[in-house]
């Protein structure tokens, strides 16, 4: 399932991510990364789970991938060729961001509230980094593009809140 | 022949001339009177079809019948009246009657027509010239058949119960009992409503007629939990009660409990008749709470031989061990569990399946197994400071008190959850702090409003009176604590909402408005899960699941043939669902090991 290896510390790929302007390609190239990461973790995380668990991470796979076709689509969109090479100004979230394409460890079994803590951190993480990039944006194509992003991240993150109070509060028992 | 009698036929002539005193047209153009008793109307939306136009009717005019468009559901039949004119004497009964004032009489009287089965028609449902007509009879407000306001139970007064575990409420003399039996119609909506499909009407009217033995049967029919659920049922029946369009619902949880309470208890096993014939079949059940208890009773009852396995040293699960005495007395649980074992059911306590057995053993031995686990692990806000060990889940508490252990009572404590378990164990720490200290310490904090509060209303007005300070919309945060390491309190946000406009859960805070809550130990009070460990690894590899609890079909058979679950641990916290849960499984069971004694 995995296309590359994720990005480790030290690499040159990772002194990219400091600097404080990207191009939209770089800058989608990470988010594919943080997206794919995820998934990957997500994937070899369900034989890891108890069976009664495994719905829940094989659903956060499948939303993962989703994220992950969706962006890998946006970058190769030909409509987007032009602004590929933008330069955009890379805000404050940005290496909160860049750092979570490595992601920790999660414990030999976790529950499922831990899985779902785990996710709904990963959800805001990526609300935060493009809704602070569509700040920084000129109005315009690109805007527009990373408010459509965090939009989709904060639906994906109210679906989990919900999963989360169904499971964890149990119907408020 | 005088002159007189010539002459008076031409008198008759003067009359050409006067003023006529009769109607011309009486057919076109005389109005009823305003409050005349016409033909009727019926507003759909307001009807419940709970029938008691059609009981009331000394002349069988009205029939309950379906009408499309009106579906079945909680508090309505679905059903609608039709009236047969042939029949209607127009004595306005049925509108006087009416629990919701849906039905009412227009004053139009007139209509001609040459078919007579146009004169059968359902109100409301078949337009008429009339259903918009203001005039005719209406109900008048003040007229009700039956008393609007239920009787009311007696019940301790808060400065006494709050130093004490026993029963809060009295229960009926025979006296109230019978003045509030006699509010029900019998409309019988509330049956459909019931997990369990009690037969209330029936026992009701058992209670009106003081026929108190008649009134155990029918309870015993379908729930051996009558004492348990006359206390602390969420009587949801009480909602679909067509009394409730027309002042209190009637109180049935009550009345089911004084039943229990007017036949001594040795009477029980008299009355209910022995368990059939042995079959030479055995059943396993893993947990004595009421599903488990109330499938060995019926699987008894049918000859079975039925072993109960249950991981703590008392019967009832998660009634007696999640409820608090002073709403569900101990000893009402152990009588009513007496009345099972008297049908032959076995109990084995203190027997962990997981530990003591494993279910590969209960199933080699039993012809089939039930599992009924409860949800007596707590869940965890997982907040930092949460892992302190002053900071407990409400379910262990809960567990300690009926155990009898010696807790480390705090003087002050702090509640998170807005639940029914919240409430009860914030009520039990104030009952431990009023003996020790001779004051209550205790605050609860509830993500939800008080307008979306999830606990009763009844114990949140109970709670409020024992001194418990409820603060709704805060989230917590953080567990505070002390230098020295020990908890101080905790930290929450004011919530400005817990669901979007979708309804969905999307809490929003304002992180400006932090309060310190001050208290010694902070519980957790949730949520709840079961420990599914008890399967095994293998079971639970083998096991279809259903997002996180195990799937089952709608008898509650897994999906290892051999395998059936139900309750808590499957349907959520609810004692009288759980009694169904465990009808359902009994009977597939039953019918599942007497196949297989056919096929032998």
């Amino acid at each position: 399932m995995s296309e590359k290896k994720p990005l480790s510390e030290g690499q040159a790929g990772n002194r990219q991510l400091l600097k404080s302007k990207k191009s939209l390609a770089e800058i989608l190239d990470v988010a594919a990364e943080f997206e794919r990461t995820a998934r990957d973790f997500y994937a070899d995380l369900v034989p890891r789970v108890s069976k009664q668990l495994r719905y829940l991470v094989e659903e956060l796979v499948a939303e993962e991938q989703g994220h992950y076709d969706l962006v890998t689509e946006l970058r190769a969109r030909p409509d987007l060729a032009q602004q590929i090479s933008t330069m955009v100004e890379t805000p404050v979230s940005d290496r909160r961001f860049s750092d979570s394409v490595h992601l920790p460890r999660l414990g030999d079994n976790p529950d499922d509230q831990a899985v779902l803590q785990f996710a709904l951190g990963r959800e805001q993480k990526a609300i935060d980094q493009y809704s602070a990039l569509a700040e920084t944006s000129p109005p315009g194509p690109i805007r527009e593009l990373f408010v459509f992003l965090a939009n989709e991240e904060t639906q994906h993150k109210i679906e989990l809140e919900k999963i989360y109070y169904e499971i964890v509060h149990s119907g408020g028992v | 022949m005088s002159v007189r009698d010539v002459i008076s036929p031409f008198t008759a002539w003067k009359n050409v001339f006067r003023e006529t005193v009769s109607i011309k047209d009486p057919i076109n153009s005389r109005p009823g009177a305003p409050r005349y008793r016409g033909f009727h109307q019926n507003d759909m939306e307001k009807c419940i079809g709970c029938g008691t136009c059609e009981v009331i009717c000394q002349n069988a005019a009205i029939d309950m019948v379906p009408v499309d468009g009106q579906e079945a559901r909680d508090g309505d039949s679905g059903l609608r009246p039709r009236i047969d004119y042939g029949r209607c004497c127009w004595c306005a009964l049925c509108v006087d009657v009416c629990m919701t004032g849906s039905l009412t009489m227009s004053n139009e009287y007139q209509w001609v027509d040459s078919d007579p089965d146009v004169f059968r028609f359902i109100p409301g449902a078949e337009k008429k010239s009339w259903d918009d007509a203001e005039l005719g009879y209406r109900r008048p407000d003040d007229h009700h058949i039956k008393p609007a306001a239920r009787v009311s139970m007696g019940e301790m007064e808060p400065q006494v119960r709050i130093g004490n575990f026993d029963e809060i409420v009295d229960g009926y003399s025979i006296e109230q009992a019978v003045l509030e039996a006699d509010r029900c119609v019998e409309c019988g909506l509330c049956v459909a409503t019931c997990p369990t499909h009690m037969a209330i009407p029936d026992y009701i009217r058992a209670v009106r007629e003081g026929d108190y033995e008649q009134g155990l049967r029918l309870l015993y029919d379908s729930n051996p939990f009558s004492q348990t659920c006359g206390r602390v049922c969420t009587h949801k029946c009480e909602t679909a009660c067509a009394a409730a369009h027309d002042g209190d619902p009637i109180a049935i949880r009550w009345l089911k409990r004084h039943i229990t309470d007017q036949v001594p208890i040795e009477k029980y096993t008299e009355i209910i008749g022995k368990p059939a014939e042995p079959t030479g079949r055995k059943v396993a059940v893993v947990g004595a709470g009421p599903a488990g208890l109330t499938a060995a009773y019926d699987l008894a009852r049918k000859g079975h031989e039925v072993h109960v396995f249950e991981a703590q040293a008392g019967p009832g699960g998660m009634i007696r061990y999640g409820i608090p005495e002073y709403r569900l007395p101990y000893d009402v649980i152990d009588n009513e569990v007496g009345v099972i074992e008297a049908q032959g059911v076995k109990i084995n306590y203190n027997c962990r399946v997981g530990t003591e057995i494993t279910m590969a053993q209960l199933r080699d031995d039993h012809d089939a197994v039930l599992l009924t686990i409860g949800l007596h692990l707590g869940r965890s806000t997982r907040i930092p400071g949460s892992d302190h060990p002053m900071v407990m889940k409400a379910v262990d508490l809960l567990r300690d008190i009926t155990e009898g252990k010696a807790l480390e009572v705090p003087r002050t404590a702090v509640v998170i959850g807005g639940g029914n378990v919240a409430m009860d164990i914030a009520r039990s720490i104030a009952r431990l702090q009023q003996q020790k200290f001779g004051k209550v310490g205790m605050t609860v904090t509830a993500l939800e409003d008080f307008d979306h509060f999830l606990a009763d209303p009844e114990e949140v007005k109970e709670s409020f009176e024992e001194g418990i300070e409820i603060i709704d919309a805060r989230g917590p945060r953080e567990i505070m604590l002390e230098k020295d390491g020990r908890v101080s309190g905790l930290k929450t946000w004011k919530v400005l909402s817990i669901f979007d406009e979708d309804g969905r859960f999307s809490p929003q805070y304002d992180d400006g408005d932090e309060w310190i809550h001050f208290g010694e130990m902070v519980i957790e009070a949730i949520g709840q899960m079961s420990d599914v460990s008890v399967l095994g690894e293998e079971l639970t590899e083998a096991l279809e699941w259903n997002r996180g609890r195990i799937r089952v079909d709608q008898a509650g058979r897994t999906s290892e043939p051999w395998l059936w679950s139900g309750g808590d641990c499957v349907n959520g916290p609810d004692v009288v669902h759980a009694v169904a849960d465990g009808h359902r499984a009994a009977a597939s069971i039953d019918a599942y090991i007497m196949a297989k004694q056919e096929e032998a």
